[in-house]
């Protein structure tokens, strides 16, 4: 009976950790993949990331930093991959969910429609989908202390 | 001359506008980027990384696709029908059938839809679940017997006639799991279960659905390049096989050119035109093991072994969005056409090396074939 009513406790606590207000979201996120840091920032009322550090900043081949080679678009290409904007208008939608924004892919130069779910107070939950949720992938994201 | 306070408003906020672009600019180019080098996560307790189910180049994975398939006529040879479970006088394996029946396959085709949908698509886990549906369908004409001189095909059992009246149907499910281990290792499970048969609405008995099963262990050595061994319990050519898998993706540097294997299912190149258009090359093997209901008796099941090899070539180009369409374009090559009787619908290992004898040996002329489609993919 103890430990139900431990299980219990602990099942309400977790609902409990959904986000406060809308601007938890901003500060420094960590992908799953830990190649990149992403600023996000409320940008009059939208929340927006942006890359702001690689581990591997620069092309191994040119030894200069990275571009963005694989968008589509030809004019982007030479345009820093640091201080590009991955993340993109994002509106919070209460209880713990930034929706209707989009998530660009450097790896791949797909841009997906995505929503954000708060998990706790240091993991995002960012999924990226091609028309409905259904279609698409969750990442894991982790928050980095601001020093 | 009096100059108008509009027209001094006007040059003053130009200047201004002139002056401020080099600020926001330097803003930009300023940003002190090593602030961010040495940080931390709040939280780093139970932080894994894990391997992407994907490399980068590979084509479009397709959540549902809908297709035609179309062989150019062909020859069709038939066997007398021995049915060794219940005789033991069958064909063996290094034999020749003889030549009961012939026919003409005006039309072999279909339609095929494919479905693959993720249920759980997290980091740590990918499991896509799928149903499908390939109809085969014949139109043949031209059947001529040696069976009894005279005979026309509704007064014996012929397997054209089945064939052009009923045509084959499948029906498969298919279950995929990703498992990455590591930032690099990774396991792939899939299991699916087939039922496939001359069946219509009424279906056929459910012991004669028939199960597959394949596990890779792979490592992503990159953006690039990944590989995986394995091993498959497979019908891939008609009859139950035990092979085998070895998987190798890779994609070159400038992303134009590629491979997509999983030996011995499908072993494909590519190359991209662009990021929009791109064409495989290789070929697939394509199998069932089919019952054929009119040819069970008792509580057997009479099933014919349809394996093919396909050569082809494949455009793949993007419509709109996520719509993908494709043609396909290559020659199907007749593997295994033979019949096999399985007692009480049991499936039984043949294999590469076995000698358990056939209760039919059938044989079909290579043909042309085409497939055209349209698939939602991602992206």
């Amino acid at each position: 009976m103890k430990k139900l009513i431990l299980i219990l406790s602990l099942s309400l606590l977790g609902t409990m950790a959904i986000a406060q207000n809308a601007d938890d979201i901003v500060g420094v996120w960590e992908p799953g993949h830990g190649k990149a840091r992403v600023k996000i920032d409320n940008i009059d009322g939208k929340y927006y990331g942006r890359i702001v550090w690689l581990k591997e900043p620069n092309d191994p081949e040119t030894g200069k930093p990275k571009t963005d080679v694989n968008n589509p678009d030809a004019s982007m290409k030479s345009v820093p991959l640091r201080g590009y904007r991955i993340l993109k208008d994002f509106e919070y939608k209460g209880k713990g969910e930034w929706a209707e924004g989009t998530i660009y892919d450097p790896e791949t130069g797909n841009t997906y429609s995505s929503v954000i779910t708060w998990k706790d107070d240091n993991t995002l939950d960012i999924r990226g989908f091609v028309g409905v949720k259904t279609f698409g992938r969750s990442d894991t994201w982790r928050r980095l202390k601001v020093n | 001359m009096a100059i108008s306070f509009k027209k001094v408003f006007c040059f003053l906020v130009l200047i201004y506008a002139i002056m401020a672009i080099p600020v926001f600019a330097q803003e930009e180019e300023e940003e002190d980027w090593s602030k961010y080098d040495d940080m931390e996560l709040v939280d780093d307790k139970n932080v894994r990384r894990f391997a992407k189910p994907t490399i980068v180049g590979l084509s479009p994975t397709r959540f549902l696709s809908v297709s035609w398939d179309m062989q150019m006529p062909y020859q069709m040879t038939f066997s007398d029908i021995r049915l060794p479970a219940s005789s033991g006088t069958g064909w063996r394996v290094d034999e020749e059938g003889n030549v009961a029946e012939t026919a003409r396959a005006r039309f072999t085709g279909g339609i095929r839809f494919n479905s693959n949908i993720p249920v759980i698509s997290k980091s740590n886990i990918v499991w896509q679940t799928g149903l499908n549906y390939m109809r085969v369908g014949y139109s043949i004409d031209e059947i001529q017997t040696n069976r009894i001189t005279g005979a026309s095909p509704s007064t014996y059992l012929s397997l054209p006639a089945v064939l052009n009246e009923k045509g084959l149907n499948n029906i498969n499910w298919t279950n995929t799991v990703f498992l990455p281990m590591s930032e690099q290792h990774f396991l792939i499970l899939q299991g699916a279960m087939d039922l496939s048969g001359t069946y219509d609405f009424g279906f056929q008995p459910l012991e004669t659905i028939r199960w597959s099963l394949a596990a890779v262990y792979g490592k992503r050595v990159s953006e690039l390049k990944r590989w995986g061994v394995g091993i498959a319990r497979t019908y891939r050519v008609g009859n139950m096989n035990y092979v085998p898998v070895i998987m190798y993706d890779v994609t070159s540097t400038n992303r134009k050119w590629g491979t997509e294997i999983l030996f011995p299912a499908r072993v494909h190149g590519r190359y991209a035109f662009n990021k929009n258009s791109l064409l495989l090359f290789g070929y697939e093997l394509e199998g069932q093991s089919y019952r054929v209901n009119e040819f069970s008796i008792n509580d057997n099941s009479f099933e014919i072994r349809r394996g093919e090899l396909r050569p082809r070539v494949e455009l793949q180009k993007q419509l709109r969005g996520p719509f993908w369409a494709h043609f396909q374009a290559g020659y199907r090559i007749d593997w295994s056409f033979d019949a096999d009787e399985l007692p009480g619908g049991r499936e039984f290992f043949r294999g590469f090396f076995g000698n358990q004898e056939f209760g039919m040996k059938n044989t079909l002329n290579n043909a042309l074939y085409f497939n055209i489609g349209i698939s939602f993919v991602t992206l």
